[in-house]
């Protein structure tokens, strides 16, 4: 299916669904399929929570995406967390982003494994380190982090301790001999939440 | 563009084949001298397991003797030395970034490793945990875990730079910390 | 060959062995400390006033107290070379400084200050590259590729 075809065909199939096509991930790759008209733009379709299965699967039926790249996150702060999930047609070459909001209080989304194997352990990894629920995986257990490991290190709120913990060379204004304990100018390094660690 | 063909570093210009060394130069070979040899044991964990692979196969064809020793480990010179030293030391080279999940095989390597045994830390990652000191599952240096005799800084050091950190644990008299 | 000869004035130009510090041209703008993604440049300076004889204004300066890389953490990245406004850190291709003690691996003033003798001058220009930004502005009218118009 070319790109206007998937637009045109998830309209039509997906009602809830708001589709775009731009350079995107195809654009960064290079044109894969160079020659195939529309084959070069990567087609992004969002879909509310509840047409996340019914989405992938027309993705791996209906536009013959059937490989799977990648699953992972984005922390959307209060919008809550955007499930993204990339897929490939290898016959024609045709880019595919499937994206999807759940709220930040309840980040439960259906599992992909029963339509594609290899999303496995990819949602065991944005399951460690999102903290988001994939109901009906067969085995979400933490994949990289080590045992024991405590919070879910890539959303935006879990602080690099080191950077907050460690004095900041670049804290010293220049001609200064120390740096000042807590003033109301002291230069917040980059990476660390203003007001943090709490008093 | 063109493939660059870039020389092998020398001293004071190109040397003919034959000619004996000028004076100060440092060779592989050395290393073995005067009694002390060397096992080296590459953990080889991120990207600067790359440099100590080339590093180590260099030194393979560089020593007296041939390439493997006894056992088929790169850089042996067999054999017990002159200086009353019981056989080779067995040093652990490690390369690359220590994560926190990796950090008991680490330990676990050294461990095993028979006495006389030494540790070197190779790259940034290995000696404080260089770029990814403030990651949160990066374990800050190989010496939280381990105790290490010579630190070899780079990002990543060049291959001539392990042959460098290895003249060190040779010239303090491997004593160990 | 039985000998690997090292010498790091043999290495490609624009080699990254090791960073040295020409004290002179540093005026403690700590934008390199700041830039350092590794926090690994340590800097300590106090402010001088200098009085003019004359009767002139007091004139303030910033006075180096310490100046010092870890290169234990650094990652040789160039960002704190290439953050300094007054060319005051140069990169140098020496690569064998192994230290049997973490600690020695900072690098204080004195021992940058070594390295600048090993800096190598500044390799020419590339075949082919476009003309600096001072010789464009010099002569203005000139296309980037040298081509007066």
């Amino acid at each position: 299916m070319t790109a206007a075809e998937i637009l045109a065909e998830a309209g039509r199939r997906l009602p809830g669904a708001r589709c775009t096509a731009d350079a995107g991930v195809a654009g960064a790759a290079g044109a894969a399929g160079a020659g195939v008209a529309g084959a070069a733009e990567t087609v992004t379709i969002d879909v509310p929570r509840q047409d996340w299965l019914a989405a992938l699967a027309f993705a791996r039926d209906a536009a013959g995406c059937d490989f799977f790249d990648w699953l992972t996150a984005v922390d959307e702060q209060d919008q809550g967390f955007a499930i993204v999930v990339h897929l490939y047609s290898l016959g024609s070459g045709q880019h595919l982003l499937v994206r999807t909001l759940v709220p930040r209080e309840d980040p439960a989304l259906p599992s992909a494994t029963g339509l594609f194997r290899g999303a496995g352990w990819a949602e065991r990894e944005t399951h460690e380190m999102f903290g988001v629920v994939f109901d009906g995986h067969p085995g979400l257990a933490p994949l990289l982090l080590p045992d024991g490991f405590e919070g879910h290190p890539l959303r935006k709120d879990f602080p690099l301790a080191a950077r907050a913990a460690q004095e900041w060379p670049g804290a010293r204004e220049p001609g200064e001999r120390r740096a000042p304990v807590r003033s109301r100018t002291r230069l917040v390094p980059p990476g660390v939440p203003e007001g943090w660690p709490p008093p | 563009m063109a493939a660059v063909d870039l020389p092998v570093p020398r001293r004071g210009g190109t040397a003919a084949a034959g000619t004996p060394a000028p004076a100060g130069a440092i060779s592989a070979g050395a290393i073995s001298a005067g009694g002390f040899s060397l096992r080296v044991f590459d953990a080889g964990l991120a990207c600067c397991a790359v440099e100590v692979s080339a590093a180590l196969r260099r030194c393979a064809e560089l020593l007296p003797g041939g390439g493997a020793g006894p056992g088929g480990e790169p850089g042996t010179h067999g054999g017990a030395g002159a200086g009353g030293q019981a056989g080779p030391v067995n040093v652990l080279v490690v390369a690359g970034t220590v994560t926190d999940k990796l950090a008991p095989l680490v330990l676990a390597a050294y461990r095993d490793l028979p006495e006389p045994r030494r540790v070197l830390s190779f790259g940034a990652c290995s000696n404080s945990g260089g770029p990814y000191w403030d990651s949160y599952c990066v374990t800050k240096g190989a010496d939280q875990i381990i105790p290490v005799d010579v630190y070899v800084p780079g990002c990543p050091p060049r291959p001539e730079a392990l042959i460098c950190g290895l003249q060190l644990l040779r010239d303090t008299g491997g004593e160990q910390r | 060959m039985t000998e690997m000869d090292l010498n790091a004035a043999a290495l490609p130009p624009r080699s990254r062995g090791v960073i040295g510090l020409l004290e002179e041209n540093c005026t403690v703008c700590m934008l390199c400390a700041r830039e350092c993604p590794d926090w690994c440049i340590y800097i300590e300076s106090h402010k001088q006033t200098l009085h003019v004889p004359e009767g002139g204004r007091p004139r303030v300066r910033n006075v180096l107290d310490r100046f010092a890389i870890d290169f234990s953490l650094c990652m040789y990245c160039g960002i704190c070379i290439e953050a300094c406004p007054y060319d005051a850190l140069f990169w140098s291709p020496e690569f064998g400084y192994p230290e049997a003690d973490i600690t020695a691996l900072t690098h204080e003033r004195d021992r940058l200050r070594e390295w600048m003798w090993t800096v190598p001058p500044p390799p020419g220009h590339d075949a082919g590259a476009p003309p600096p930004r001072e010789a464009q502005a010099a002569h203005p009218g000139t296309s980037p590729a040298g081509q007066p118009g």
